[in-house]
């Protein structure tokens, strides 16, 4: 009875020269200007071609996205609730599945896209998210980290860094560095208890032929694939909108963002410094920061530190309790 | 061929679901509808069904899988009780909305607290005006029989809606009797493949829900009010299809008991209408002019043909089995559109809120006789209290005057 599904055999570019040309992602879309966010739609739909379909959980790449008649997806395009773009993608896959086995749909299985915020993926997402990965089903989630709720206003999420001003965590005088906690690992909830998923990526909006590469690999596995994508936003981080690739390639040199990719149990690091900058100087740049102490920044350089020791592998993070003193 | 079985509500929902041929099926546990996914697993493992089996992570994650694989092009189907159908309740919309007709079967179930585990219609009927269609069965025959009709009015292109195709938790769910399964290929001939209009497909892009501006609203939802019109109509038409196809004698909206020469009736919808039949017999024996009005479809609420039924009628009582808490009546959901339809009416029927049934309680035959005496006082003295909680006349009657 079972035949077989022909997953996707995606080819990785040496450049971007050559990536097709071809635009998937085309004008029509309402984003911010510099929106870190709006250019992972690009690369990932330029690294799936035109055999894709992709799920638009609730957040700002749906809202400021997808204005009724013009919308900017040249390929399906369907909104989710923010809770759950991989249970709507687990049913889109399992009716493939059927529809290619009984001959209904003639073609390849497509590449199965879910473009969740860091809200929609690792929060209120997170369960479905985490249900698509473990039952297995092939597709591709993609977490586009802006590091915070931005749709409604930028108010704080898992992702969101320690010391972050944010509207939620606004710093006053009982809570002066703001945010409080540090961010949760996404892609080590993936690697930690999926055993479905062969491979799992972070990559940065400033290494895009990187990124794209990592996206065609996650889609060329048969099952379900991860891919954490460092996407500043201008407006949530306050910095100028021209700067967002110069703030992405700072965070990684500073090892706020490390890029890296696992794959069946191996690590293999991509993008990394001779020498880390401080983390200040990225947080410099940014107003969200701007009202940080030495003594935050200290406490921000030593979680980055330990986490560089050991890339890629679980870091106990300082988190603190609301009833706990540092 | 055709062939009779002795099937339980949940065994009669997974053979209709199987007849109709369902491709994507979701499924999580609870009581009492699992026992229709426990079956369904069964024909999938054994093969008598190629469908999708998927092992949701909750009831949120059931509705969302559904339809998706709906929006796909797949036939889905899923389902729930209590609890379960209200977790789900942000999905509900975006299904209706997104005009993707996947199917939910409801065995209905009281909510918490406090824990109980019977039949009770709140929990679907909590999301009656999510723009799905609903209904009850009241024997698993008819469970069998809506689950195949419902996809074929859901898809329907005039309609293009998901349906909850519900019955009585335990009632009918878990009591077994007696019905007729129809032969796999005449079920195909009355239920053609799924045909979506505008599936998800790379070859043929299309966006699926996007943002819209505050102006562009009202003309959306005025396609889906529409839609809803031109639901009654294909009722009529696949109900008097699938009556001739297989021999059935269902009525689209109202079935009726005893109802040409009563003076009164129990208006009232799902499985305790077969106690409500019980209790005319007997009481027509003593001369009660007494029949019964059951109300196949809650959404879309057959409007004409309640006020049509209940003009029969001078008092009607409505056994809700559902609680609307500090509504109109101070009963339950179904009074208040029943007391809607008769409005127009030259010569309106006295109607009252029974609210019995709740939990999972039986509505016995002594309540439907208590029932039928404040309904033949209200004929004499044309005035009735708005609700009654059955059995706690005393205590809470003063205080629904
Ligand atoms: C159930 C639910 N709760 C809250 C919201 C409000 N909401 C809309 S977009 C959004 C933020 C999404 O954040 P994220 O997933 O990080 O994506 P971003 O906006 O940052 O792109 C929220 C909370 C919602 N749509 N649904
Ligand atoms: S708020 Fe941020 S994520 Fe949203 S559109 Fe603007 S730049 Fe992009």
């Amino acid at each position: 009875m079972a035949i077989e599904v022909k997953t996707q055999n995606l080819e990785m570019a040496k450049s971007l020269r050559q990536v097709s040309q071809e635009e998937h992602y085309v004008p029509g879309h309402r984003t911010c200007q510099g929106c870190g966010p709006a250019l992972v739609y690009k690369l990932v739909s330029k690294a799936t071609g035109g055999n894709a379909i992709f799920l638009g959980p609730t957040g700002c790449m749906y809202v400021a996205n997808t204005s009724y008649l013009c919308a900017p997806f040249a390929y399906p395009w369907m909104h989710t609730q923010i809770t759950n773009g991989g249970a709507v993608a687990s049913g889109i896959e399992a009716a493939y599945q059927v529809l290619i086995r009984k001959g209904k749909y003639k073609g390849e299985l497509p590449s199965i896209v879910v473009m969740a915020g860091d809200g929609g993926a690792i929060d209120i997402g997170l369960q479905a998210m985490s249900a698509m990965m473990y039952r297995g089903h092939d597709a591709l989630f993609v977490m586009y980290d802006n590091e915070s709720y931005a749709n409604t206003g930028i108010q704080v999420s898992p992702a969101t860094p320690y010391g972050a001003n944010t509207t939620f965590t606004p710093p006053g005088k009982n809570v002066p560095e703001g945010r409080v906690l540090f961010p949760k690992d996404a892609p080590q909830l993936v690697i930690g208890g999926h055993p479905a998923v062969h491979f799992v990526a972070t990559a940065s909006v400033a290494y895009p032929v990187d990124l794209i590469n990592k996206v065609r690999r996650g889609l060329n596995y048969k099952g379900p694939s991860f891919v954490h994508l460092h996407a500043p936003c201008p407006k949530g981080w306050l910095f100028p909108a021209r700067k967002t690739i110069e703030v992405a390639k700072l965070a990684i040199q500073t090892g706020m963002w490390v890029n890296y990719t696992w794959e069946n149990g191996e690590y293999t690091y991509d993008h990394t410094p001779k020498e880390y900058k401080p983390v200040k100087e990225y947080m410099k740049g940014q107003y969200r920061f701007n009202h940080l102490s030495d003594a935050h920044y200290a406490k921000m350089q030593a979680f980055i530190d330990a986490r560089l020791k050991a890339p890629g592998k679980p870091v106990a993070i300082p988190v603190q309790g609301p009833r706990e003193q540092a | 061929m055709a062939k009779e079985v002795f099937y339980s509500g949940c065994a009669a929902a997974a053979y209709g679901a199987k007849d109709a041929r369902v491709e994507v099926i979701s499924s999580y546990p609870i009581r009492p509808y699992t026992g229709i996914m426990m079956e369904l697993s069964k024909l999938v493992a054994n093969g008598e069904l190629d469908a999708e089996f998927v092992l949701g992570e909750g009831e949120h994650a059931q509705v969302s899988i559904a339809y998706g694989a709906s929006a796909a092009g797949a036939r889905a189907y899923t389902g729930s009780s209590g609890v379960g159908v209200v977790y789900a309740m942000e999905c509900y919309s975006p299904a209706a909305g997104g005009r993707l007709p996947c199917q939910m079967a409801i065995a209905d179930r009281a909510l918490d607290p406090p824990g109980d585990f019977g039949s009770e219609h709140t929990d679907v009927m909590s999301a009656r005006d999510q723009g799905w269609i609903m209904g009850w069965a009241e024997s698993p025959q008819e469970v069998y029989d809506n689950t195949i009709m419902y996809y074929r009015i859901g898809e329907d292109h005039r309609v293009q809606l998901p349906q909850f195709c519900c019955q009585d938790g335990y009632f009918v769910s878990h009591i077994p009797g007696k019905m007729q399964m129809e032969d796999q290929k005449a079920v195909d001939a009355f239920l053609p493949a799924y045909n979506p209009p505008h599936p998800l497909n790379p070859q043929k892009p299309i966006n699926h829900g996007p943002q819209i501006f505050p102006d562009q609203g009202s003309a959306i939802n005025v396609q889906r009010a529409v839609a809803f019109d031109d639901v009654e109509a294909v009722i009529s038409e696949v109900v008097t299809d699938y009556n001739k196809a297989f021999g059935r004698e269902y009525s689209p909206f109202v079935d009726e008991y005893m109802m040409d020469d009563a003076d009164i009736c129990f208006f009232l919808q799902g499985g305790h209408a077969r106690t409500a039949r019980y209790a005319v017999n007997h009481l027509r024996k003593q001369g009660v002019k007494v029949g019964v009005s059951r109300l196949r479809f809650m959404r879309p609420f057959p409007t004409a043909a309640v006020a049509a039924s209940l003009s029969k009628v001078k008092a009607v009582g409505v056994i809700e089995t559902n609680t609307s808490y500090g509504g109109v009546t101070r009963g339950g959901n179904i009074a208040p559109e029943a007391r809607a339809a008769c409005y127009p009416l030259d010569k309106r029927p006295v109607i009252t809120s029974f609210m019995a049934g709740l939990g999972g309680e039986i509505v016995t035959l002594n309540e439907f006789y208590s029932m039928a005496k404040v309904l033949s006082d209200a004929v004499k003295s044309g005035k009735a209290n708005a609700s009654y909680w059955m059995n706690f006349e005393k205590e809470v009657l003063d205080t629904h005057k």
